[in-house]
């Protein structure tokens, strides 16, 4: 990746056309004017145009909507189409699954991932795994049509946290992303948090593979409740805390042979009585902590917690109390299923929401893949897209504590200059594995190709009098036909409005 | 200067053009209303060791039975153990604390008297939970009640210095901190070196031209994009690999190094920098915590070589300066059976700089007997972290919106640095 983003004198007078367009643009942003009363009346384009409610939902459900996946929401509706997204395994994701073969360590064991990962002379490559991890990551979110499925995963992936920085966690992450965060995202929590505690990856992220009956050490106890199931207001205790921890002694991680798998080591478990939330363990070595689990995973605690949590992912900070009520007796009722919690979310929440959805500020990740899809660009996706997002600030499975990249806008708005270099090295076609043209209506005419570009990226096409207001400055600052759609996507991208989904 | 000048004209015929667009009320602008105006005081540089260090192995009790014998793998060596190697011995500073040996480089700025650690500071939070604590520590607040806003940013919007600059106040780390967030716009640096568009003088100004009319709304996201362009335009008079500390100060080569090298610079340029809060991560030690070597040894001789650089660099500039670094609660006294530490209550203040009153280890010292700790086995917490802070800002920083700034809390001040002369 080029340390800076070098521009011609031409190109930049070209931007500078943008100058006294940009407003426009930033009039018909989607976000704001989901406000700010009734769209404008769609111009005839190149695709068939959804209505801005189309676009508001399918962005907050993808990684920034393709037109195939518009084109579908608008021919069965949106209420089928997220139906469709809750069935993932019947989605057929040729063009994803053929793409991920390229990465063989996804379906390592752990035992030959390390060996893969070491070297001669005790020599340990610790970027090699967990670059794959990123790299099939991202490639899922461009690629996979499951795109709800890919959400989910994301948002497990920061409910349980785990950082590819702390110990073995670079190449034990790679199981815990294919064993315990995908096969449960869409499926029972409790599965999932059974799944996660016998993650030797998550045993190792929060210390647990080090907690014996000798000297209990609650890292993993404490978080398993704080950020896991109760939440911090969930009424347990710091004895609850210790209690719990001397439960999970013994719950460790194979060393030498079988390296890398979660073993339960009688002779680190603490075989006194011990009382977590009100239930007595005692003498039943792995059992014990597993029925503590069974209590968590059940609990109105984690129920208030998971539901809220959700409803905030998918609606944004102001989700309402009555959505969020609904999704917790979900939960309930149901054991945790997590479609069932959805299901209030997405239909009376996000449907029922409309055009008062309130806008949610991108995610540096959700920035990136929605340029890449909505541009149609291809990617292979190499180690250049991840730089750029480790300057945006989320860099895949880094965040360093477990409590999981933040998802509220503030965080998130201080960091406009990296998203501007991208955008600019993006639609010049200096992002290694990042390339293709920025796609246009061949030998169409400029307004064609402007109503085309913003109907892609920002859901329906600029208004007219803006439209052509930009078009002549752009033709007075002397930028060939063919060039203009390049320009135009850099603003685009770089504006206000496609910060915001 | 011309580059200003031409974004402003962009500035202002955008803003014609942004006119004609309603902007929804429920977007949230910026409400700048300060209470009082006063010159500006010291620059201030908050640093948050995250994690919940371990501040019994930094500032160490040495002269505790009881640190030694809750501490029988962890503990740092008596400064006259002979069993111990001289270079893995506690520095005495007063015959009964000492510094870890990594912080050796701090000799110096504690022996200029602008040194003080004040020690069994914290929140009265007990919930040992890293994330609740830094919460409420960077709100400045005892619980989910008040404002969502920063401690910092409270302190920045009730105080009207007659300073606009953008980068009155920086965040350095991955995301902003928390303690900033409020009415004034923040700027996130990551790398000052990084932070230009690049390509010839022509084509910055075109491009920042086209960017500046992009961001010309009234909405609090086209206020960053107008701080950043500033920013821009000031940083691009400075060279930041072309920087040179004074008094042939050596900062580490780290995150933590290249942050305090900036902020250095960025004082010295004289760019309206007010409050920089510095993020270090990696000390919620667990396991294999280490002592006078070993992990957290690591993190101390990082620490202790970046502030030494930075009160070296910035000598010339140590009436003006206060340096706080603090962290969200302290360890249990007890190790763990995975040689390292679990969350405890008692923490560390560090204040460095001209004006602290240094050369002694500060607050009262609770003792660490099984009778005097909290909680599991925890050291007490006998000085609020908000009476060092409301300190700071009363004497230093020329604020006394006290209720302002930490809402619901009546702060004492306890004699930690001098007033303003």
């Amino acid at each position: 990746m080029p340390a800076t983003t070098r521009l011609t004198r031409r190109d930049f007078l070209r931007l500078a056309g943008l100058v006294s367009a940009s407003a426009v643009v930033a009039a018909c942003a989607p976000a704001y004017d989901r406000l700010g009363g009734p769209a404008e009346p769609s111009l005839t384009g190149p695709y068939p145009l959804s209505d801005t409610v189309t676009f508001a939902v399918l962005n907050r459900l993808t990684y920034g909507p393709r037109l195939a996946e518009r084109e579908r929401a608008a021919e069965i509706g949106l209420a089928d189409w997220i139906e469709e997204q809750l069935a993932p395994e019947k989605i057929d994701n040729g063009p994803a699954d053929w793409r991920l073969r390229q990465f063989d360590t996804l379906t390592m064991s752990a035992s030959d991932l390390a060996d893969r990962s070491s070297k001669l002379f005790d020599e340990v490559d610790r970027q090699s795994v967990p670059n794959e991890l990123r790299q099939a990551t991202l490639l899922r979110q461009v690629y996979s049509r499951r795109q709800l499925y890919e959400a989910m995963a994301e948002f497990w992936t920061d409910h349980f946290n785990i950082s590819v920085n702390k110990g073995d966690c670079y190449f034990l992450k790679t199981v815990d992303d294919r064993d315990v965060v995908r096969p449960h995202a869409l499926g029972s929590f409790h599965d999932l948090l059974w799944a996660s505690a016998h993650s030797p990856a998550m045993l190792t992220y929060l210390d647990n593979q080090a907690n014996n009956k000798e000297a209990p050490n609650e890292n993993y106890a404490r978080e398993i409740m704080e950020l896991h199931t109760l939440s911090v207001q969930g009424w347990y205790t710091q004895k609850d805390v210790m209690e719990l921890a001397r439960a999970f002694t013994g719950w460790t991680v194979k060393e030498h042979f079988w390296r890398g798998q979660f073993t339960f080591d009688a002779a680190q478990h603490d075989n006194e009585p011990k009382m977590v939330l009100g239930l007595a363990l005692q003498g039943d070595g792995q059992r014990e902590a597993e029925r503590a689990l069974d209590l968590l995973a059940g609990h109105p605690s984690a129920a208030s917690f998971i539901a809220a949590k959700l409803a905030r992912r998918f609606l944004g900070a102001s989700a309402p109390a009555a959505i969020i009520e609904t999704a917790r007796a979900a939960f309930a009722n149901s054991q945790g299923d997590i479609k069932a919690v959805l299901r209030p979310i997405l239909f009376d929440g996000l449907l029922g929401a409309g055009t008062q959805l309130a806008p949610k500020f991108k995610r540096p990740v959700n920035f990136v893949v929605s340029a890449l899809r909505q541009l149609d660009i291809e990617t292979d996706p190499g180690p250049a897209l991840h730089e750029y997002l480790q300057k945006m600030g989320q860099a895949y499975f880094a965040w360093p504590t477990p409590d999981g990249y933040p998802d509220r806008d503030e965080p998130w708005t201080g960091n406009l200059l990296p998203r501007w270099q991208f955008a600019l090295a993006l639609v010049r076609g200096e992002i290694k594995g990042a390339a293709g043209a920025v796609p246009a209506a061949a030998g169409g005419a400029p307004e064609t190709m402007a109503d085309e570009l913003s109907t892609r990226l920002l859901g329906r096409p600029m208004p007219a009098t803006g439209r052509d207001d930009l078009l002549k400055t752009l033709r007075a600052a002397g930028a060939p036909a063919e060039e203009v759609p390049a320009i135009l996507a850099a603003g685009l991208l770089a504006s206000p409005a496609f910060q915001w989904r | 200067m011309t580059l200003t000048n031409t974004r402003r004209q962009f500035l202002q015929s955008a803003a014609v053009l942004a006119g004609a667009v309603a902007w929804p009320a429920s977007l949230p602008r910026l409400a700048f209303a300060p209470a009082q105006a006063a010159p500006r005081g010291d620059t201030l540089v908050v640093i948050f060791l995250r994690g919940a260090a371990d501040t019994l192995n930094i500032v160490v009790p040495h002269g505790e039975a009881a640190y030694y014998a809750r501490r029988p793998t962890l503990g740092i060596p008596r400064p006259d153990d002979t069993q111990a190697a001289a270079k893995l011995r506690t520095i005495d500073l007063d015959g009964f604390f000492g510094l870890h040996p990594n912080l050796a480089p701090l000799l110096p700025a504690w022996q200029a008297g602008h040194l003080a650690p004040i020690h069994a500071c914290g929140a009265p939070d007990e919930s040992r939970s890293h994330f609740r604590a830094m919460e409420l520590m960077e709100r400045g607040v005892d619980d989910e009640r008040g404002p969502a806003s920063g401690w910092i940013g409270r302190h920045l919007a009730t105080l009207n210095t007659g300073n606009h600059s953008p980068l009155r106040a920086v965040g350095v780390g991955q995301l902003p901190q928390r303690s900033l967030s409020g009415a004034v716009p923040v700027s996130a640096l990551r790398s000052i070196a990084d932070f230009h568009l690049g390509g010839d003088a022509a084509a910055v100004s075109q491009m920042q031209a086209a960017l500046t009319a992009l961001y010309a709304g009234g909405e609090a996201l086209s206020v960053i994009g107008q701080e950043t362009l500033e920013i821009l335009d000031t940083l691009q008079a400075l060279d930041p690999l072309g920087y040179t500390p004074a008094h042939a100060a050596r900062y580490p080569d780290s995150e933590f190094g290249l942050g305090l090298r900036q902020v250095a610079m960025l004082i010295k340029a004289e760019v309206g920098l007010e409050v920089a809060a510095i993020d270090v991560g990696g000390w919620d030690t667990h396991f294999a915590q280490g002592g006078s070597e070993g992990q957290m040894a690591g993190l101390l001789a990082d620490l202790g070589k970046g502030l030494a650089a930075f009160h070296a660099d910035l000598f010339d500039y140590a009436d003006r300066l206060t340096v706080v670094a603090m962290s969200e609660f302290g360890r249990r006294v007890q190790e763990n059976g995975s040689l390292g530490t679990d969350h405890g209550h008692g923490s560390l203040m560090l204040l460095m700089g001209g004006n602290v009153v240094g050369g002694k280890v500060g607050g009262q010292w609770p003792g660490l007997e099984p009778e005097q700790l909290v909680g599991p086995g925890d050291l007490a917490v006998t000085t609020d972290y908000r009476d060092v802070l409301a300190e700071v800002c009363l004497k230093r920083l020329n604020n006394p919106a006290m209720g302002d700034i930490f809402p619901g809390y009546a702060a004492t001040t306890r004699g930690f640095l001098k007033s303003r002369t």
